[in-house]
């Protein structure tokens, strides 16, 4: 929207009057990789995160481009199931689990709470260093001889198999603890160092998405690192835990991995929705619909994932009572995030909609999160579930909760706080230019997922029958688009931070407390203590003029 | 058992390349009236119906949500940076309650739907015929009931007949995937699983495994045939003719080899088998010259019927060159005349 932009100072931004902000408060690589500081720790999350997402996404074209040919283009199958395992792990531990929470939610959680830094800044900079010990043991399992288990690891082709599962089994135990500490810390955070007048209903909801997302990972982790360091014991030490030959049970690790990866869906998705609850308020200038019901359906989804993880099982022979519970309490599990839907649409109807890059990644995400809700639905069926379940068609569904709406969140959130991070703006239109290709290309990969796989294309398939090749056809030309979407949005990201305009004070016209602060923040977040004294998303108190004044 | 050993290879040659069709693959799946699923060809018609109908539901809710969205960007875009927005509610409790209520009853229903089909899917009907499936990396073996013949990658049925397996994986877990009969059960070693569908249209099907299994998860295929009562009373598994042992030997490894290894020289988990047998310069077949290693030390051998057999029961024995850290899964119970079949075939690739 042109008429968003003020009158005044466009410029190139002026070398800044001498005001310290954490980005220039001190220099020098020690400064950076001993700080304690929540923001620096968050950039360097951001782009640690950020290339492991890269690096999985060029595995994801490297799939798409093999799938090409019924026969497989590339490579031979042994080397097709190393690299969709390597896109699944890269993706899924290094990326999606802590994206979110330890970039964003670093940068954004103690401004929003009014406090100084996280509760414990040292355990904070451990997450990171742990994060990276993990990153490493990843890159070195690839140098070992790679894995080819999928990211599952499901047993026993994982204690069988000769590829380097052991080393990247402790990667994931090293990123298992890299996730507790930040959910600990944020727990933490948010019990004690709200500021005098932030009550519980007045936190933003992406506070309250993130308390909730970390109570899961505190709760579930620690059974997903007692799950790797079992299959790792087996195989070191063939104790029999899950080896039908010595007398183990893989149905038993399948529990065991779901009982920890389905809470960690929502580990995953809570914070996407989180950060989608405070843009439609924002970029709608207009307080969040049914505010209490978002925060309660939060608290609800995180509390019944922990009891759905049989729905990953129906076909696993597992008893008829099992089956009738898991299902039911999976369509329970539908009803608070159908009640996030409706409530961000709601928010955006009659709201003052501004048209500007954050909010076109949120549309995107809400027709996106739509499609894959409301597909999520259709897999809660028994029966239909029966026919689905290892198709491309569950692919294209986590896909659109994964890629769909969790990327595209993290994207909107990061166009959002850009420019509270950095004083920069990018540029707005290959902005939305870069958002339209990845809508498109998004959904020309994964909507013909959907169609081959009810039709019966099973997933991890290094090569097929014939009849679904115009189906990989669409999706594999839909990935290429989407990798020059996502390589546009790198690339004017990237160059905003040496040519970009000065962003505004406040940009977007924000009314949390993390807009409350000078931008890019000082090193303690606030020059004076804040206190609150308003509702959470009252307009009314919105000094437009912030949004028109260049940031110091 | 060896009457036709010394039969003209060139001859068997020609018998297999007109019977035995060059893709193992069943042919496409026909599609329903919709356009989503394979044409359903078992009684499970249940799936359909809920699939169908929460399908439509999805559509309804996407529609509804798209609409508002589109309608309320067009209506209220913000027009000058200092636009309020056009309403400031923050809840209205009877319309939160009818978008909670509405979509509870409507996910109770699909809940009570799956659950009475999956509990069909579950009871085995009196009468039903006991097949077994074996799975192991990477084919799929048959037994019929009261029948000591079995069948490898291919599977025949008899049409209205309820057919119900015991599935057995003696490595790794598979799962027994045809999604023209919306039946699947993943097959775990270590304990039995149960499978069981009604085949309501002749036909031939694919049957997939759909659970990882490893290096050529995506190869582990069977083609399933439903046939009428005349034709399976014929035993179409047991097609053994000993008077062409090659085409016997053609479709045993299509069954239990081609995943491994290639025909045309193509390497691939295993060494191709072009090159096993030559022909001299008089045109007669002869065993050809292979790199193996013994116990770790490299030799060349020339390849005889007594290789071929020694590496088909116990393939550690001598592993060729360039595949030597691959392991073969081993068949020490494949019977003399189906090796014997084999070595044949192997014979008929001579010269090509």
């Amino acid at each position: 929207m042109t008429t968003n932009v003020p009158a005044v100072d466009t410029h190139v931004a002026e070398p800044t009057s001498g005001r310290k902000n954490f980005l220039n408060c001190s220099s020098g690589f020690m400064s950076w990789a001993g700080t304690l500081d929540h923001k620096r720790i968050g950039l360097m999350y951001l782009v640690g995160v950020s290339i492991a997402f890269l690096c999985g996404g060029l595995f994801a074209l490297l799939v798409r481009l093999h799938l090409w040919s019924p026969e497989g283009a590339l490579f031979a199958n042994a080397d097709y199931n190393q690299i969709f395992t390597l896109h699944g792990a890269f993706m899924v531990f290094l990326f999606v689990i802590p994206a979110i929470p330890g970039s964003l939610g670093n940068m954004v959680l103690p401004l929003m709470l009014g406090a100084k830094d996280v509760a414990l800044p040292r355990l904070n900079l451990l997450s990171f260093y742990l994060w990276c010990s993990g990153a490493v043991m990843a890159t070195l399992a690839i140098i070992l001889g790679g894995f080819d288990t999928g990211w599952t690891f499901y047993a026993p082709y994982s204690i069988y198999t000769d590829k380097a599962v052991v080393s990247i089994g402790l990667g994931i135990f090293l990123l298992g603890f890299s996730s507790i500490f930040t959910g600990l810390n944020f727990i933490v955070t948010v019990h004690k160092l709200r500021a005098p007048g932030l009550t519980w209903f007045r936190m933003p909801l992406f506070v309250w998405a993130l308390y909730a997302t970390s109570i899961l990972q505190v709760l579930a982790t620690p059974v997903l690192g007692i799950t790797v360091l079992l299959v790792a014991f087996e195989r070191l030490y063939n104790i029999g835990i899950f080896d039908p030959r010595l007398g183990g049970d893989p149905v038993l690790f399948e529990h065991f991995f779901w009982f920890y990866s389905h809470p960690a869906v929502y580990i995953m998705v809570l914070p996407a929705f989180g950060i989608v609850s405070e843009l439609v308020s924002v970029h709608s200038r207009k307080p969040l619909f049914g505010y209490k019901l978002i925060a309660f359906s939060s608290l609800a989804i995180a509390i019944i994932s922990f009891l759905v993880w049989g729905h990953h099982m129906f076909t696993s022979g597992q008893s008829t009572y099992a089956m009738f519970a898991f299902s039911f309490l999976t369509f329970f599990v539908a009803i608070p995030t159908a009640i996030k839907e409706f409530s961000w649409v709601a928010t955006i109807w009659k709201g003052s909609i501004a048209l500007n890059s954050p909010m076109l990644y949120t549309l995107a995400f809400l027709i996106i999160f739509a499609i894959g809700g409301l597909t999520g639905v259709i897999l809660g069926a028994l029966n239909v579930d029966i026919h689905l379940h290892d198709t491309y068609f569950v692919v294209a569904h986590f896909h659109y909760v994964m890629m769909g709406s969790i990327a595209l969140a993290f994207f909107a959130g990061l166009h959002h706080w850009w420019p509270k991070m950095f004083g920069v703006m990018y540029n707005e239109t290959l902005a939305k230019i870069a958002c339209g290709i990845i809508f498109i290309g998004f959904n020309t990969t994964f909507l013909p997922q959907f169609i081959m796989g009810s039709r019966g294309m099973p997933r991890r398939y290094a090569t097929y029958v014939p009849e679904y090749a115009p189906y990989h056809h669409a999706s594999t030309i839909g990935a290429v688009i989407l990798g020059l979407g996502i390589a546009l949005m790198v690339y004017y990201l990237v160059a905003s931070l040496f040519s970009g305009k000065r962003a505004m004070q406040n940009q977007w016209g924000g009314v949390t407390l993390d807009w409350h602060t000078p931008t890019p923040p000082p090193l303690e977040n606030f020059d004076h203590s804040p206190s609150v004294t308003t509702e959470v998303y009252d307009y009314s108190v919105l000094d437009l003029e912030t949004t028109r004044t260049p940031a110091s | 058992m060896f009457v036709n050993l010394f039969q003209d290879p060139v001859n068997a040659a020609q018998g297999v390349a007109e019977s035995v069709p060059q893709n193992p693959h069943a042919p496409a799946q026909t599609i329903d009236a919709w356009g989503q699923l394979p044409k359903l060809a078992s009684t499970f018609g249940d799936v359909d119906g809920l699939f169908y109908f929460t399908y439509a539901v999805c559509i309804f809710f996407f529609v509804l949500i798209f609409a508002a969205l589109l309608y309320s960007v067009i209506k209220w875009h913000r027009k000058t940076y200092d636009q309020p927005a056009a309403s400031n509610v923050t809840h209205n409790t009877p319309l939160e309650v009818v978008w909670t209520v509405i979509p509870l009853i409507i996910v109770m229903v699909m809940f009570a739907w799956g659950f009475k089909g999956s509990l069909d899917m579950t009871n085995v009907p009196h009468g039903a015929r006991q097949y077994k499936a074996t799975a192991k990396q990477w084919n799929w073996t048959f037994s019929y009931p009261n029948d000591p013949v079995q069948s490898y990658g291919e599977l025949w049925l008899e049409v209205g007949k309820p057919a119900s397996f015991l599935l057995e994986s003696t490595d790794v877990l598979h799962a027994f995937y045809m999604p023209s009969m919306r039946v699947k059960r993943d097959v775990v070693p270590g304990r039995y699983q149960k499978v069981w569908f009604q085949p309501i249209e002749k036909g031939e099907y694919h049957l997939f495994c759909a659970e990882y299994c490893g290096d050529d998860h995506s190869k582990m295929y069977a083609k399933v045939h439903v046939v009428d009562a005349v034709e399976y009373a014929k035993r179409p598994w047991d097609q053994w003719d000993d008077n062409n042992p090659a085409k016997g030997g053609e479709s045993r490894y299509k069954a239990l080899c081609s995943s491994c290894h290639s025909l045309d020289g193509t390497p691939l988990t295993g060494p191709s088998w072009k090159g096993l047998f030559v022909k001299d310069a008089s045109g007669a077949i002869v065993g050809g010259q292979r790199d193996v290693f013994v116990g770790g030390v490299k030799e060349t051998i020339t390849v005889d019927d007594a290789y071929i057999i020694e590496s088909i029961k116990n393939p550690e024995a001598k592993k060729a060159a360039g595949h030597e850290k691959n392991a073969m899964t081993a068949f020490p119970n494949l019977p003399d005349r189906e090796i014997h079949g084999i070595i044949e075939f192997m014979k008929t690739l001579a010269g090509k």
